[in-house]
């Protein structure tokens, strides 16, 4: 089975995020293979945020490359996440 | 040192640090071991001491060459001290930096830190985050990195003490420095002390010299009058918009005479230099030292702008500097660093009503008390008291007014006292040696070189000290004095004072827009309101944002030594990067700006 993981950047307070963790949800349950979603406060946790090179939040990485900044459109993150479901190693 | 290879693809070593007790003192380390041994993918396992030392470090390498890992855990401490230890230690045996991760398991289980649990708890939250970064490891990829060139220039916002020693350094350095001050002229609160301790110096004949050098420095562009309205871009190569008001005097042409400033018929009162107890005219130099020593006008007052006719200045300037058509200026700054110099401002004391501060006009804050004894202030150093000009007898000054309390900053504010020391020491030293002075403090505070010192000096000179803070202010009616109760908890006594003048020790809170520059820039506020640094020991002056940082009253309050301290390091922070000429960053970072 194919896995992907997700670090999904955030911070309290952000408009975007909750539209970014729910499109997440959705797609986790939509999407055949396993999907991890880790939440990532860059307000805590500023050292991951800098070595992605995250500079705003929403903002997506995919099994480690960063991939969207902003709220993606639903369809191209799914897309994201079907690249690396299907990816053959 | 353990092995045990199960379905080996990436072959990742987990390896966790005692840190001596640190962390083995409040979890079970073996049962961790056996743990992230059954993990997927996980191939070597081993615990250290301290894995952050040399032979810490060597055992890692070892595993690394001898178990073909290629990649690498640590379960251990916060990532922003130490991350760049390990990938620099596993970079010099061929690892690449995105391989290398280092996870905090220590805030559960070191004494004295705010997220101890129990060892059961601690267990199980390690397994959980041992579990969840073996799986993150697995799956990442090398993070794409591009080179990109350095623009060897910097964005100074603030020209404050720590914003102009900032500049300064880097100036002299060779770089290029766009110092960015909101106000028409430099020199930021300093300028409005009077003096300074614990020297007593006189703060704008010290601060003078970098306020002049600044104007005149060939590396430096100063851009009064301003603000910054957009940043876009990453380290190396910053975008900045930033916005100039019009002045209305040509810069060029105005020689600070004061002609325009002698004939202008509108008095305002000036809530800047003068702090709302003196007035200036709607066409103002802000002080005699101010730099650039450059005439403005203040629309929402002159005569011309709101009623469409008067424009003496115009006609009275010598040089023909006047101009009413200016218009506000955009200026596009690339840049390769940032440091944010926003300083701080007074706490507004009238949110603490039971002082009567804005009611009673004999109530008075500590930077206004600051410029009543100015020689070059609205009274020119006569200390008088607002409600009727008469010098006062008796003074309280009440300490951490909005500091250290509940219901308005819960933080100390750390230069009050000794601001309370000073003027008490102006006021019976050199004004009023007569007058009474009482400081009514929860706890004096006097860390500093020489401080302490200074301390006792103020009681020395007769200073009286009431070991307590006053509950309510009322007013006299008649006689505009002020009555406060207050417990001396020293002589368990409770006094009744009736004084002339109250001076407050107002908190030090975020400098006005500090918020709107944080979201401009991306950085992170504490939960005071002031920039957040990203270790509040060792990288005080560095933000979540490579490439920006803060220094002075903008981190945090502090003194004019401390603020120098920090300009001195954010200047040399830019300089590290800058010097490179080049730098690797994550390619999407690139792209995207």
């Amino acid at each position: 089975m194919q896995e992907v993981y997700v670090e999904d950047f955030m911070s309290p307070g952000c408009v975007g995020c909750p539209v970014v963790k729910e499109m997440l949800k959705g797609l986790s349950e939509e999407l055949s293979g396993e999907i991890t979603v880790e939440e990532v406060d860059i307000t805590v946790d500023t050292t991951r945020a800098a070595q992605y090179g995250v500079m705003s939040v929403p903002a997506i990485a995919v099994n480690g490359v960063l991939k969207f900044m902003g709220v993606p459109k639903k369809e191209e993150l799914k897309k994201a996440l079907m690249e690396e479901l299907e990816r053959d190693e | 040192m353990e092995q045990n290879k199960n379905g080996k693809k990436t072959g990742i070593g987990v390896f966790i640090c005692q840190c001596g007790k640190n962390i083995a003192g409040g979890v079970d380390i073996p049962a961790l071991l056996d743990f992230s041994r059954g993990l997927e993918e996980v191939v070597f396992v081993a615990d250290n001491k301290f894995s952050c030392s040399e032979e810490g470090q060597i055992v890692i390498q070892n595993a690394i060459r001898d178990s073909d890992l290629e990649r690498v855990i640590i379960a251990a401490c916060d990532p922003g001290l130490h991350l760049m230890t390990f990938q620099r230690c596993g970079q010099k045996i061929g690892i690449d930096p995105a391989f290398v991760d280092l996870i905090d398991i220590r805030k559960w289980t070191m004494f004295g830190s705010p997220d101890k649990v129990d060892e059961k708890h601690a267990l199980d939250n390690a397994k959980r985050l041992i579990e969840q970064t073996v799986k993150r490891m697995r799956l990442r990829r090398k993070i794409p990195k591009v080179t990109v060139e350095v623009n060897p220039s910097v964005l100074v916002i603030g020209g404050g003490v720590a914003g102009l020693e900032a500049s300064l350094d880097l100036a002299d350095k060779g770089y290029k420095v766009h110092l960015v001050e909101r106000l028409p002229t430099i020199g930021g609160k300093m300028a409005l002390l009077y003096k300074v301790f614990p020297t007593n110096d006189c703060a704008p004949c010290i601060l003078a010299p970098k306020t002049a050098y600044t104007n005149i420095h060939p590396n430096i562009n100063l851009l009064t009058n301003s603000e910054v309205t957009k940043v876009e871009g990453h380290i190396g190569n910053f975008s900045v918009v930033v916005s100039q008001k019009p002045r209305y005097v040509d810069e060029k042409k105005c020689t600070g005479c004061g002609l325009c400033i002698e004939k202008c018929p509108t008095k305002v009162v000036d809530n800047e230099y003068s702090r709302g107890l003196g007035e200036r005219k709607a066409i103002y130099i802000p002080y005699d030292q101010a730099i650039p020593k450059k005439a403005v006008i203040d629309t929402q007052n002159c005569l011309y702008f709101q009623k469409g006719s008067c424009k003496i200045c115009e006609k009275i300037c010598p040089t023909s500097a006047i101009n009413f058509k200016q218009e506000p200026k955009t200026i596009e700054l690339k840049v390769g660093a940032i440091i944010v110099a926003t300083g701080f401002d007074e706490y507004n004391p009238t949110q603490k009503t039971e002082y009567g501060y804005g009611r009673y006009s004999n109530v008075i804050t500590q930077f206004q008390l600051a410029r009543l004894l100015d020689i070059d202030g609205p009274t020119k150093g006569r200390l008088l008291r607002p409600a009727d000009g008469k010098e006062p007898r008796s003074i309280v000054m009440i300490q951490c007014v909005g500091s250290r309390d509940e219901n308005a900053n819960r933080y100390c504010s750390s230069v009050c006292c000794m601001y309370a020391l000073k003027h008490a020491q102006i006021i019976k030293e050199m004004v009023l040696p007569d007058t009474q002075v009482y400081i009514s403090y929860i706890d004096i505070r006097t860390t500093g070189k020489g401080f302490e010192e200074y301390y006792k000096r103020t009681r020395e000179i007769g200073v009286n000290f009431i070991h307590g803070r006053p509950a309510e202010v009322v007013e006299n009616n008649e006689t505009k004095n002020l009555i406060l109760k207050v417990e001396d908890s020293d002589i368990n006594e409770l006094l009744k004072l009736e004084v002339d003048l109250i001076i407050l020790s107002c908190a030090t809170v975020p400098s006005k827009g500090t918020k709107h520059l944080a979201e401009l820039l991306r950085v992170n506020l504490d939960e005071n309101g002031f920039f957040k640094e990203v270790h509040p020991k060792l990288r005080p002056v560095e933000t979540n944002v490579r490439g920006v940082y803060i220094c002075g009253s903008a981190q945090g309050p502090k003194d004019i030594p401390d603020s120098i301290v920090q300009a001195k390091a954010a200047a040399s922070c830019a300089d590290s990067e800058l010097r490179k000429g080049e730098i690797q960053l994550p390619e999407f970072m690139v792209k995207q700006t």
